[in-house]
C-alpha cells in the first residue's frame, strides 16, 4: 500500500457514532472545565477563596456534584449557552428532585435497607419498618419478605407480622426467594442451604460457597446458580444439591443474576462484568453454559453495581471514574450504561460524584440510581422520556434521629405474572 | 471566570488552527474563557477520537480516551506552555492511553481466550483497512496512526511515544510490510 492512499483511507474510515461521541465529550470536558472554575483555580493559576460560606453536609455533596452545573450557570456571563452544552450531561438527564418520598414513579413496591432495618415503601411513599432485621429479599410475588438476623432467617408479611423463623448453623446472608415460590435459598456461613417457603426441611447443598448471593433459575425450575469459594460458577439442582454445570467465574466475582428465561446469566465484579448464556431445558440432566461475552467498559473504570432487566435482554451498569487519575484533580464520576443484547452501550446518565446502585422497575421500564452524596434516588426511563427524582432519601428511613445513613435498595416488586 | 460576553458557538475548524490562534485560545482558556475552551474542542476533538478509534478499534473505548485526554489537558492547563502546540499535547495523551488500553484488551483476551470477540470490524469504507490494522500490535497501529493520520515525523513520535527514532522507524516499517500483506492477501 502506498502512503498516500494509506492516509486517505485513515482520514476516510467511519467512527461509529462520531457525532454523538463528540456532542458528549464536549459535555464532559466542559463541565470538567466549569467544575475547575468552580473549585477555584483562577486564570493565573491561583486559588482564589471559595465563593460561597459553608453549606450544610447534605447540601455540601449535592453541591459539588453539581458544581459543574452551577458554575456554569451562576458564575459565566454567558451562563445561557454554557447551560445548553453542560446541560447534556447534568440538567437532561438528573430530574430535579422532589423534596420527600412520595408516589413511586412507575409504581410497584420497594424493599429498602436502612440502619434501623428493612422497610416496605407502598407505592404512594408511605413506609414501614419490618422490625430489627440486617436484611431482606422479596417473595416473587411481594406476599412475604425474608429477613435476616443474626444466625435466624425469617418470612414476615410486608406489614411487619412475623409467620415463621429457623435457626442456621451460620450467620444467615443473602436470602434469595425462589421464583416458584416454594423455596428459600441462603447463605449460613460458608454454606449454602435451601429451605421450603414454610421453613420446614432446611438442608445445606453446599459447603464452600463463596460471600456471593445465589441465584434462582427464572422460570421456577428448582435450579440455582452458586460461586464456590474456588471462584467456579456451579449450577445445581436445589433439592440434592447435584451439580449441572459449571465454569470458571469472574475473578473477584461478587454478584450474579439469572433472568430472562433462564438462558442468561450475568456475573460482576469490581473491575469487569460478563453476560454469559444458557442452555436450558426442563427436562434436561444438565446445563450449557458458554462462555460468554465481556461487557466494554470506559478505561478505569470501576463497576458499582450492575442490573439485568426482567426480560433478560438489557443489563444496566454503573461504573465510577477516579477523575484524579485523568484530570489531576479530586473527585470521581459516575455513568450508567445500557447494554442491549447485542449492540453497543448507550449511556443513560453521567455525573460528578459517585452513585451507588441500580435496580430495574417491575417492568423493565425503569431503573432507580441511588445517589448517596445528593440524598437522592432517580428513577430514569430507558427510554427518551425525563424522569424523575426524590430527595431527602434518607431522613425518610430515619425519622426523628440527627444522623441518618443512606438506605441500601433491596429490591422493587414486583412484576405481573 | 473570563469576561466573556453573548452566546457561545462551537467553531468547525477545517484545518489546523493558526499557531498563534490556538496560543490566544490557550491564554483564553487559562484565564477561564469557556468559549476558547470550546473552540479548542471543535479543534482537535474529532483528529483526537479518530486517532483514538483507529488505535483501539473499540468506539465506546475511543470515546473514553479521547475525553480522559481532554481531561488531563484541563488538569494540566495551568502548566501548559503557551508556547507549545496544544495538538501534540493532547495527541501524545491519546498515543500513550490507547495502547496502553489496547495492550490491556489484548492481555484480558489471552488471559480469558474463551470469551468470544467483541470487535466487529466496520462494514463499508476502510474495512479491509481496519481489518489489517487489528493484526497490527498496538505500538505499531500507534505509530502509523501518528504518522499518517496526524502527520507527525518519525523524530516527533519518538519523542511523543518515549522510544528512540531508530526504534520508531522500524515500527513503521514493520507496520507497514504487514500492512501490504494483508491487504494484498484480501484481494
Amino acid at each position: 500500500m502506498n502512503e498516500p492512499k494509506l492516509r486517505e483511507l485513515l482520514c476516510e474510515v467511519p467512527v461509529p457514532g462520531a457525532e454523538e461521541a463528540e456532542r458528549r465529550g464536549l459535555a464532559v470536558v466542559a463541565a470538567a472545565f466549569a467544575e475547575r472554575q468552580a473549585a477555584g483555580i483562577d486564570g493565573a493559576g491561583g486559588r482564589r477563596r471559595a465563593a460561597r460560606a459553608r453549606t450544610s453536609p447534605r447540601r455540601l455533596a449535592l453541591a459539588l456534584a453539581l458544581a459543574a452545573l452551577a458554575a456554569a450557570l451562576i458564575l459565566s456571563p454567558a451562563g445561557a449557552s454554557v447551560r445548553h452544552w453542560v446541560g447534556d450531561v447534568f440538567s437532561e438527564n438528573v430530574p430535579k428532585a422532589r423534596p420527600g418520598l412520595g408516589r413511586t414513579p412507575g409504581g410497584g413496591r420497594l424493599l429498602v435497607t436502612s440502619a434501623a432495618g428493612p422497610w416496605v415503601v407502598q407505592p404512594d411513599g408511605s413506609r414501614r419498618l419490618l422490625g430489627d432485621y440486617e436484611e431482606a429479599t422479596w417473595s416473587p410475588r411481594g406476599l412475604f419478605v425474608a429477613a435476616v438476623s443474626g444466625r435466624t432467617l425469617s418470612a414476615v408479611e410486608p406489614d411487619g407480622t412475623p409467620h415463621w423463623s429457623l435457626t442456621a448453623p451460620g450467620r444467615v446472608s443473602d436470602p434469595r426467594w425462589s421464583p416458584s415460590r416454594f423455596r428459600i435459598a441462603y447463605r449460613a456461613g460458608s454454606q449454602l442451604r435451601v429451605a421450603f417457603a414454610d421453613g420446614s426441611s432446611d438442608r445445606a447443598i453446599a459447603a464452600g460457597a463463596a460471600a456471593v448471593a445465589p441465584a434462582w433459575m427464572p422460570l421456577g425450575v428448582a435450579e440455582l446458580a452458586y460461586v464456590d469459594r474456588q471462584g467456579r460458577l456451579r449450577i445445581a439442582e436445589s433439592e440434592t444439591g447435584r451439580g449441572l454445570a459449571s465454569a470458571a467465574a469472574l475473578p473477584g466475582i461478587d454478584e450474579i443474576e439469572w433472568g430472562g428465561r433462564g438462558e442468561v446469566l450475568l456475573e460482576s465484579s469490581p473491575a469487569a462484568v460478563r453476560v454469559r448464556r444458557l442452555q436450558t431445558a426442563k427436562l434436561a440432566l444438565e446445563v450449557g453454559v458458554e462462555p460468554g461475552r465481556r461487557l466494554p467498559l470506559p478505561a478505569g473504570a470501576a463497576v458499582r453495581d450492575a442490573a439485568l432487566s426482567p426480560d433478560g435482554r438489557t443489563v444496566a451498569v454503573l461504573v465510577s471514574i477516579p477523575l484524579a487519575s485523568i484530570a489531576g484533580g479530586p473527585g470521581t464520576r459516575s455513568t450508567v450504561l445500557l447494554f442491549g443484547p447485542d449492540g453497543p452501550s448507550r449511556r443513560l446518565l453521567t455525573v460528578p460524584g459517585n452513585l451507588s446502585e441500580l435496580a430495574f422497575s417491575p417492568d423493565g421500564a425503569r431503573l432507580l440510581v441511588a445517589w448517596p452524596e445528593a440524598d437522592e434516588w432517580l428513577f430514569l426511563p430507558l427510554g427518551r422520556s425525563k424522569g424523575e427524582a426524590v430527595g431527602n432519601v434518607a431522613r425518610a428511613f430515619a425519622p426523628g434521629e440527627r444522623a441518618a445513613e443512606f438506605p441500601r435498595v433491596e429490591g422493587w416488586c414486583c412484576r405481573a405474572r | 471566570m473570563g469576561a466573556e460576553s453573548g452566546a457561545i458557538e462551537r467553531v468547525e475548524w477545517n484545518g489546523p488552527i493558526p499557531a498563534r490562534r490556538e496560543r490566544q485560545l490557550i491564554r483564553e482558556a487559562q484565564r477561564g474563557s469557556e468559549q476558547a475552551l470550546a473552540d479548542l474542542y471543535s479543534a482537535h476533538w474529532r483528529r483526537a477520537h479518530r486517532a483514538a478509534y483507529l488505535i483501539v478499534h473499540d468506539a465506546a473505548a475511543a470515546e473514553d480516551v479521547a475525553q480522559d485526554a481532554f481531561l488531563a489537558a484541563i488538569g494540566a492547563l495551568d502548566r501548559f506552555d503557551r508556547r507549545r502546540p496544544f495538538g501534540p499535547w493532547l495527541h501524545r495523551i491519546v498515543a500513550n492511553r490507547a495502547i496502553d488500553w489496547a495492550r490491556r484488551e489484548a492481555l484480558r483476551r489471552r488471559v480469558d481466550a474463551t470469551e468470544e470477540s467483541e470487535a466487529r470490524p466496520p462494514e463499508g469504507i476502510g474495512e479491509d483497512l481496519m481489518e489489517a490494522l487489528a493484526e497490527l500490535p498496538a505500538d505499531q497501529r500507534a505509530a502509523v496512526v501518528l504518522r499518517y493520520l496526524l502527520e507527525y515525523s518519525p523524530g516527533e513520535i519518538a519523542e511523543m511515544l518515549e522510544l528512540p527514532r531508530g526504534t520508531v522507524n522500524s515500527r513503521l516499517r514493520r507496520a507497514l510490510d504487514r500492512l501490504g500483506e494483508l491487504l494484498e492477501a484480501e484481494r
